[in-house]
């Protein structure tokens, strides 16, 4: 069997655009042909299924039940590739709740992969948060996202602090998400389809649509870039690399922590 | 076989080239000419083409968003019509950038339209620099055009058309004084030839030169694709008078 691969997508700040980055992940493995599945932290209402309705269930990650759903599916997935969009506030306990089920042994083992989009928000406190989400992802990977989709400036940053906050990380890796032409954005919004989708001129059932093709231009030359930083951090290799995991992979088993 | 609509662009990177005038032109010529045309105007601050042509000409502003897709969207709506773009000076990189980003001469061509862009020519080494780089980028068919009213220089070797067979567009050089009547903004040249067939003016002259030049060109790009289609051999290069 190949070895399952988890993404976790989240920030501990809200509006910084992690359901975004998510999508275009989703794009991106579908694209490359990689069966992939995405769970929703956003319960009861989540964005992202609503982008991804037939990868995508809403989960509620801080319950045992839920957790369950994730992790011990693991290794009884079809999909490869499982991605997690976690919600504003909940990357550090979701990565603690991670370290607890034992899943970061797993990953330690070589019997998982494990990659953590970190999505930046532009103040300080960002930078500070860095600090403790980087030590659950020692044995994974971890890429931190500045993300202009926004628009953020991330004025907040001094050279020689940023700087200093990377010495620290050395294993981490830097994406940069570039602006949207804020109409595409919203088209795309309006229409609530996959950005491959929205390019492709389709609605979600793959019926014709009509969207504007300056539009779907710009939204397929900016899927284009984002696509090209994750090739430049050899995402897909990574997620392949996963390769064949050793026998007797074990299910991570999920503990309450109450 | 099918032949694709063309889209002309009338572009150049230097201001006072030409460009309104020369896709005045154009406009009458088709119109003349009895074909569909539409006409677009992307000098929003002064929009001189749309003044003269109000019916049959859409002025743009593509620093916005929905100037774009109104330009864009619309040019490869209708592939029936012939486009004329009068690409001012303001919005000359603003334009190709949009155009190089949302793959517009790819799915231009998929929809059989073929983007024709008329280059005004001046010899400074920058607009030479510039022709080879929009050449570079785009996979477009460019044409230079001399308008002798700008510049009396012309070097075949700096501005070589992406089609050899397409060669050169001359405008040729008007007298100040029929200058001033043709600027006009009631003047219109195919109602002044029509109105007055035969005559000898200056200005039936140099219409019905350009117009020939037009429909010169138009010919040659003809025989050039009816001869690639059919592998024989390429359609001579024009041999340009008046040309360094």
């Amino acid at each position: 069997m190949t070895k399952p691969t988890v993404i976790v997508v989240g920030a501990d700040k809200g509006g910084v655009g992690k359901t975004t980055v998510a999508r275009t992940l989703l794009d991106y493995f579908t694209a490359h042909h990689v069966p992939t599945r995405a769970f929703d932290t956003e319960s009861p209402k989540g964005t992202l299924k609503r982008f991804h309705p037939d990868i995508s269930d809403i989960v509620d990650v801080t319950s045992v039940a839920d957790q369950m759903r994730i992790f011990d599916t693991l290794s009884t997935t079809d999909a490869s590739v499982t991605v997690i969009d976690v919600r504003a506030g909940l990357l550090s306990p979701t990565l603690r709740a991670l370290r607890d089920i034992g899943f970061l042994d797993a990953v330690k083992k070589g019997q998982l992969t494990f990659v953590v989009f970190h999505i930046l928000g532009s103040s300080i406190a960002s930078l500070n948060e860095i600090e403790e989400t980087s030590t659950f992802a020692a044995d994974g990977k971890y890429f931190l996202v500045k993300n202009f989709i926004n628009n953020t400036s991330f004025f907040e940053w001094d050279q020689a602090t940023h700087s200093s906050y990377f010495k620290k990380l050395k294993d981490a890796v830097e994406i940069t998400i570039p602006k949207l032409n804020e109409m595409a954005y919203e088209q795309v919004e309006v229409a609530s389809v996959p950005f491959l989708t929205f390019v492709a001129n389709k609605g979600l059932k793959g019926e014709s649509a009509n969207y504007s093709f300056v539009l779907r231009g710009y939204v397929r030359h900016w899927l284009g870039n984002v696509w090209g930083e994750y090739d430049r951090t050899k995402l897909n290799e990574i997620v392949a690399s996963g390769g064949v995991a050793p026998a007797n992979t074990p299910r991570v088993q999920v503990v309450s922590r109450s | 076989m099918m032949q694709p609509t063309p889209l002309y662009i009338i572009a150049s990177p230097r201001p006072r080239m030409g460009k309104t005038l020369i896709a005045l032109l154009l406009l009458e010529f088709f119109r003349q000419s009895g074909r569909p045309v539409v006409g677009y105007d992307l000098n929003p601050r002064e929009p001189a083409l749309t003044n003269r042509l109000p019916k049959l000409v859409w002025p743009i502003d593509i620093t916005e968003t929905r100037g774009q897709m109104e330009l864009f969207d619309g040019l490869i709506a209708d592939p029936t019509s012939t486009k004329v773009v009068d690409l001012g000076y303001g919005p000359f990189d603003e334009f190709f950038t949009v155009m190089r980003q949302i793959g517009f001469v790819p799915e231009a061509r998929r929809r059989l339209i073929e983007p024709i862009v008329l280059f005004v020519t001046h010899p400074t080494a920058a607009t030479v620099r510039s022709y080879a780089e929009l050449q570079r980028r785009f996979a477009a068919t460019f044409v230079p055009v001399h308008n002798e009213s700008v510049s009396l220089m012309f070097a075949r070797e700096d501005f070589p058309p992406t089609r050899a067979e397409s060669g050169v567009i001359r405008i040729p050089r008007l007298s100040p004084i029929v200058r001033g009547v043709i600027d006009r903004a009631s003047f219109s040249f195919s109602s002044y030839v029509t109105e007055q067939p035969g005559g000898s003016t200056e200005i039936h002259q140099w219409v019905a030169q350009i117009f020939t030049e037009f429909r010169e060109f138009e010919l040659r790009l003809l025989m050039g694709k009816l001869a690639g289609s059919l592998g024989g051999a390429p359609v001579p290069e024009r041999k340009d008078r008046r040309v360094r």
